[in-house]
């Protein structure tokens, strides 16, 4: 038993569905990835966000559906590289989370969920040319993948384009040089 | 009763209504010609369909980006559009086109063609241009001078409302201007600090068809800087705001949508172009049109298609092509894919709305004795735009509050650089076409054969590292370039495969864009261009288009009294 099943038992003990991920039940084709691996995975996306940006004096990334954005892009938009290893990424996310806290990623408490990204971060540090090489053979990370889009699409939401940033539809003039005031927001639109 | 011909029968026809057929249309449905414009692209109607133009980013499922099947549809276009102005942009699996090199051919088949999805950069063509290919020897000689055309940039210009600034650059003439989109605070930074830096150079406000003030019920423009869209308020110029829309009101004007010029017809007898055959992409039917008069304007490479695929026993070779010269001497311009630089002052500015312009720093090479440069021939100018990083650019570190924190405000002052650079006339760049392959119409397909010289290559090195030195000597960090391989097409500012010369044995069009060999068709699109400068070209050919259908409009008449 490779670890992967192992772990998918102590999942199934724990009442949580687990999926392998490359078997054959789920055929990935080339231009559209839509199967329900990834659409059973929404909460712990949905999670996953919500650490990333998360809440405070405007509403969140889970709030604002970034996660729902993250499964249309991955469906539709990833390549198939990136599509497995954002699979992948999630499920070994979990493990990771299963080991450490004897709990699946939803239910971890927010410093344990915190640290398993931490982690995440880490392992995935890669910069400049080094980042470039790994992007090219392997795809990117499931790191970079989930804080890219997350981001993307929190800022292209109405509540993070509206209420975190200052988006404008219709600016209606052009004023080139203006002076910037403390705490004014960035503008969501370029 | 009429019979079938007679009710196919106009005065003019003019093939494509992108910006140069568009200007065709109003000049001679002005004039008075019953005009029937053919266009091969499903219709466009001003503002109505301009379904995207008030979306929100937000309501886009996939946001910016094209599905993997929409990429599968566009290898070529997906560089060039995004889920907000897809729709005006081919297919590429629908009309496939062979490349002997690389060469990106970025097509819109709908009415107003790529008018719609244009840059709007406009700059007259000076005689640094007019006279370049006399005095190096590189093609043949343009048979007009900037004194020739002056009077009809004025003209064009005038409509289509063009801001900028005059400057006074010799060879970069001012055009009738609407006052310039400002610059903000970092391009004014640059611009003082090239000035210091340098005594060959200036760095001037882009000059760009977007309205500043009304124009016949036009504009002003709203700064929200989504023009390929299709511009709800009419503020930028395009043939679905404008021309087309003028022509509609002289009662003279037909547009038939969904219409494929298959060939021009000759009458080896009359040694005329009689008319031409379409395929109407709906019914599938091939039907014929006849006119007095014919304007090609179906863009350069389709112009060129469409005569080699003209054959009479007149002209084996493709119609009024004695010359052996359609097809050939293709150009684009050559583009350096950019460089930027990030700046740590200027902290306390920003600024509000979206401006559709640039900067510009015209052409500062081998314009005078004292700008001579040994490493190539001819020039370039250089676009730039600068802002604050935002969420898009700005590099962030970590997650959670500090994150989210990051993102909200407004990062580093950033500039990005452009050059434009003018590609030599050569006969071995050239549009054939395969005639063992054909296109769901069963029309020959395309073939696009082009390469970079060495000019061309040094000029490319050369922008690049200009425009770093620029960045660098203004204070600027973390300056950079993207070094890709050159892709020719990219500028879609494709032109020259049917030039203009003084001499019937080695170009097709004469000094008033009418063929030599056939003395009812002109050709105003990008295919009329002798040399192509290093400016953005789509002023010129309305100015052409305007000029040539004054003549065209003068021998009609004469002929008929």
């Amino acid at each position: 038993m490779n670890r992967r099943k192992a772990i998918g038992g102590i999942l199934g003990l724990a009442g949580v569905s687990f999926v392998p991920v490359l078997g054959a039940k789920y055929f990935i084709g080339n231009s559209s990835h839509k199967n329900e691996a990834l659409e059973e995975q929404v909460e712990l996306i949905a999670e996953l966000v919500d650490v990333i940006i998360p809440s405070t004096k405007s509403p969140g990334a889970k709030e604002s559906m970034v996660h729902d954005y993250i499964i249309n892009y991955m469906e539709e938009c990833a390549s198939r590289k990136e599509y497995k290893n954002f699979l992948n990424g999630l499920n070994d996310l979990q493990e990771d989370s299963v080991i450490s806290f004897n709990s699946v990623f939803e239910k971890c408490s927010k410093t344990h969920k915190i640290q398993l990204l931490e982690n995440l971060e880490d392992s995935s540090n890669y910069t400049g040319l080094l980042l470039k090489i790994n992007n090219k053979l392997r795809g990117r990370s499931f790191f970079n993948m989930l804080k890219t889009l997350t981001i993307e699409g929190y800022c292209t939401s109405s509540n993070g384009a509206t209420k975190h940033l200052a988006y404008l539809a219709v600016p209606g003039r052009y004023k080139a040089v203006t002076k910037l005031n403390v705490n004014q927001k960035a503008w969501a639109t370029k | 009763m009429k019979n079938k011909a007679q009710y196919n029968t106009f005065d003019a026809i003019v093939v494509g209504s992108g910006i140069s057929g568009g200007w065709a249309a109003k000049e001679l449905t002005e004039g008075g010609l019953k005009t029937l414009v053919l266009e091969r692209g499903h219709d466009v109607e001003h503002i109505k369909d301009y379904t995207t133009a008030f979306k929100h980013p937000w309501e886009f499922k996939y946001r910016s980006h094209l599905t993997n099947k929409e990429l599968e549809e566009r290898p070529i276009q997906s560089g060039h559009c995004d889920a907000g102005n897809k729709h005006f942009f081919v297919k590429d699996s629908d009309h496939p086109y062979v490349q002997v090199n690389p060469f990106k051919w970025i097509r819109g088949y709908q009415v107003g063609g790529r008018s719609l999805t244009w840059g709007r950069q406009c700059y007259r063509f000076s005689d640094l241009d007019f006279e370049a290919n006399k005095k190096d020897g590189h093609g043949i000689d343009w048979p007009i001078r900037y004194e020739d055309l002056a009077k009809w940039y004025d003209y064009v210009e005038d409509y289509v409302g063009i801001s900028g600034r005059s400057e006074s650059i010799p060879h970069l003439p001012d055009s009738v201007f609407l006052p310039p989109i400002p610059m903000n605070a970092i391009e004014q930074h640059l611009q003082k600090q090239v000035s210091k830096s340098y005594s060959d150079r200036v760095i001037i406000n882009g000059r760009v068809a977007n309205l500043t003030t009304p124009k016949k019920g036009r504009g002003p423009c709203q700064y929200r800087n989504l023009c390929s869209r299709g511009c709800p308020f009419s503020a930028y110029f395009s043939s679905n705001s404008s021309t087309l829309l003028d022509a509609h009101e002289t009662g003279n004007l037909t547009l038939r949508p969904n219409s494929i010029v298959k060939k021009v017809i000759y009458d080896d007898e009359d040694e005329k172009a009689v008319g031409v055959i379409i395929i109407d992409t709906i019914t599938k039917e091939e039907i014929s049109y006849y006119a007095k008069v014919i304007f090609l304007n179906a863009s350069t490479i389709a112009t060129a298609a469409i005569l080699l695929n003209s054959v009479s026993s007149t002209f084996p070779n493709g119609l009024g092509n004695s010359s052996l010269q359609i097809g050939h001497n293709l150009m684009d311009h050559v583009v350096n894919e950019g460089s930027y630089g990030t700046y740590d002052g200027l902290k306390d500015k920003y600024y509000e709305g979206k401006s559709p312009g640039t900067i510009y720093i015209p052409r500062f090479q081998n314009v005078n004795k004292g700008t001579k440069t040994a490493k190539f021939i001819r020039g370039f100018g250089i676009q730039g735009k600068g802002e604050r990083e935002n969420w898009q650019t700005k590099p962030t570190a970590g997650f959670g509050v500090s994150l989210k924190e990051q993102l909200g405000t407004p990062g580093k002052w950033k500039i990005s650089l452009g050059g434009r650079g003018e590609v030599l006339p050569s006969y071995e760049n050239k549009v054939t076409l395969d005639l063992n392959k054909v296109d769901q119409w069963g029309l020959p397909l395309v073939k696009v054969d082009f390469k970079y010289g060495p000019n061309e290559l040094a000029m490319m090195e050369d922008m690049t590292k200009a425009s770093e030195e620029m960045l660098t000597k203004a204070g600027f960090k973390n300056v950079g370039s993207y070094r890709n391989v050159p892709s020719p097409g990219s500028a879609v500012h494709e032109m020259g495969t049917a030039r203009m010369g003084h001499n019937p044995e080695n170009s097709v069009l004469n000094k008033h864009n009418q063929m030599h060999d056939v003395n009812n068709i002109f050709i105003t699109d990008g295919s009329c261009m002798t040399s192509s400068g290093c400016q953005n070209p789509s002023l010129t050919y309305m100015a052409l288009t305007a000029r040539a259908c004054q003549f065209a409009l003068k021998q009609y008449f004469s002929d008929k009294s």
